[in-house]
């Protein structure tokens, strides 16, 4: 009972973060203290790119939502986490990575966030 | 009167006097000004005296607990003896009476007698009472002996000294007593003056001395050094403090052998666009060049875990590459810029794709900076705002915040690594052998200027270009280098 109650719990938040995610074209799950989370906003905004950002740290889910992007990144939390068109590009690691073999661009074209 | 007696005796300090052993001792008395008199019937100036006699006493005690072997050395010069002379001089009866009480077999003219000779009077003397008692006694036990045995002869002299008013001159010359009372004054300030000189002049030229030696010395360990720089044994600036952590420490010697290593692939891969060799053993050689840096990236992430602060702040790399440091190594649209210049060959494409790399690389790098820039600020605020109750506290944020440093670095890196490999996939094979020589070259040369810029005349250096030493040497190393010819 317990643990199905921490199940359903988990599958609750994993629900609202797909839910957070597919709201927009590109959403960033923040901490608003982190200089990370700052670089990566910067990055879109940068690039002209207007992106969704949830504070984590001011949502009073945000333990459980930090759980469930564990999940599903498969390893220990690293703020920020970053979704484009409802799909998981990942944290920083990722999304610097994707800018520079050129397929960031492309996938923000495709969900709408980047018009050129 | 008695004053004049107490000269005489100071007078015998310059010239050789049955009170040889005396003559040195006249820096570690106490000095007071001489116009002050100890036995005194007015109590008002007494008490002034009092006072200056117990600030010298002070000063006094500070310079003996500085200076434990004054006993021992009194008959050399000791450049400290000088300060001591500066002050001015005891009433002169007071002079007369330590210098008594040494003449009673004392080896070790030491103001710690002349303290105790104080005590004595003090007790004898009908003024001074309790007043010095107070400031002497931590001096005063080890001196108790010495005290005691002296005791008789301090007390018979400061009887004579009570005396010595109507007693005529015993050493020099004849005249008044009044005007001798004048002249011995002068005279015994002239030869004090004469002391202090000579003792200044000697301390002079021993510390001048000390600081040739110490100028010679250094510039042997500088010369040292650069050799050894130069060889690679020791990389890095190593400036100011020799406290290295041991992760950059060990980083430093990894990326020694990495230097080395990188030098093997940059001949590995001039020889092998010299000897055309077929694209799938140049492709052997460029995966190998991009796995050479693949490691260095390992290395930098494990040293930013243990010493991110060696890596920001450049101390393992040379002086010129630490000019164009960005987050703990090379800019990589720097990088991109360079090669645009360099290679010529390329298909619109490719061009497109170059041109691409360089702004999603800027871009990175600006957002990465910006990142950083809100991380220092945050840590001056956080450094800034601690009060004293929680200080603490705020220290342990600070750490915190010094840590995320670690993140940035280790993003600076990965998009390094993202562009070279980017650029791999951009380029054909003998393209990328091109670009990886030419990568590897230029940083060569950077290296190259940091040991020019280290080994570079620094007197009377004339900046002229046609005549400078440099300009030639460097001329000499880039004609024995390749150039970029092979484009």
């Amino acid at each position: 009972m317990y643990s199905s109650t921490r199940q359903s719990k988990a599958s609750d938040s994993q629900e609202t973060v797909m839910r957070l995610a597919t709201g927009s074209a590109v959403v960033i799950f923040s901490v608003s203290t982190c200089c990370m989370c700052h670089a990566v906003k910067r990055l879109f905004c940068g690039m002209g790119v207007n992106p969704s950002v949830h504070e984590i740290d001011q949502d009073p889910n945000g333990k459980e939502i930090e759980r469930a992007l564990m999940t599903l990144l498969g390893s220990p939390s690293a703020m920020p986490v970053v979704f484009i068109g409802g799909k998981l590009v990942g944290t920083m690691d990722r999304v610097m990575a994707s800018h520079i073999n050129g397929t960031l661009v492309p996938l923000l074209k495709d969900a709408g966030a980047l018009w050129l | 009167m008695a004053s004049h007696r107490g000269g005489q005796h100071v007078l015998s300090d310059s010239g050789p006097s049955r009170h040889h052993h005396i003559s040195y001792a006249v820096p570690h008395t106490l000095h007071l000004p001489s116009n002050t008199s100890f036995i005194n019937q007015e109590g008002s100036a007494f008490d002034f005296e009092i006072e200056e006699l117990e600030e010298a006493i002070a000063l006094q005690r500070v310079k003996i607990n500085n200076n434990d072997e004054a006993k021992q050395t009194l008959y050399t010069a000791r450049p400290r003896a000088a300060t001591i002379e500066m002050f001015p001089s005891w009433p002169l009866k007071f002079h007369h009476t330590p210098r008594e009480s040494l003449k009673s077999g004392e080896d070790s003219v030491c103001s710690e007698s002349a303290l105790n000779t104080l005590a004595s009077r003090g007790d004898t003397c009908t003024a001074t009472g309790h007043r010095l008692q107070p400031l002497l006694p931590p001096e005063t036990q080890p001196q108790m002996e010495m005290v005691s045995s002296s005791d008789k002869p301090t007390t018979g002299v400061t009887e004579s000294q009570l005396d010595a008013k109507p007693n005529p001159p015993k050493r020099r010359g004849a005249g008044s007593s009044s005007d001798k009372v004048l002249d011995a004054k002068t005279l015994r300030r002239l030869a004090q003056n004469r002391e202090a000189a000579k003792k200044s002049r000697l301390r002079k030229k021993a510390y001048v001395h000390q600081l040739e030696s110490s100028r010679i010395r250094l510039a042997q360990l500088e010369q040292d050094l650069q050799r050894a720089r130069s060889q690679g044994f020791i990389i890095g600036g190593g400036a100011a403090g020799g406290n290295i952590s041991s992760g950059a420490a060990l980083f430093d010697m990894e990326y020694a052998r990495w230097l080395d290593d990188e030098h093997r692939h940059m001949s590995e891969l001039r020889t092998a666009l010299q000897a055309h060799l077929s694209d799938s053993d140049l492709q052997i050689i460029v995966d190998k060049y991009i796995a050479h840096y693949d490691e260095l990236f390992c290395l930098k992430e494990v040293a930013a875990v243990s010493d991110v602060i060696h890596l920001i702040t450049g101390m393992w790399t040379t002086p010129a590459e630490r000019c164009f440091l960005w987050m703990g190594g090379f800019r990589p649209s720097d990088l991109i810029k360079m090669l645009i210049a360099q290679l010529d060959t390329l298909t619109e494409h490719q061009a497109v794709g170059i041109y691409s790399l360089q702004q999603s690389s800027q871009q990175g790098e600006e957002a990465l900076s910006q990142g950083l820039e809100q991380l220092q600020q945050s840590l001056i605020s956080t450094i800034a705002n601690g009060s004293v109750n929680d200080s603490m506290h705020q220290m342990a944020v600070a750490l915190g915040k010094l840590t995320s440093l670690e993140g940035f670095v280790r993003q600076a890196d990965n998009l390094r690594q993202q562009t070279l490999h980017q650029l791999r996939r951009i380029l054909t094979v003998r393209q990328a052998t091109r670009c990886f020589l030419v990568i590897s070259e230029y940083y060569g040369r950077l290296r190259a200027l940091s040991s020019l810029w280290a080994s570079r005349p620094r007197e009377n250096f004339i900046a002229d270009d046609n005549s400078c030493q440099t300009s030639t040497v460097l001329q000499t190393l880039l004609s024995s280098r390749n150039q970029f010819s092979n484009f």
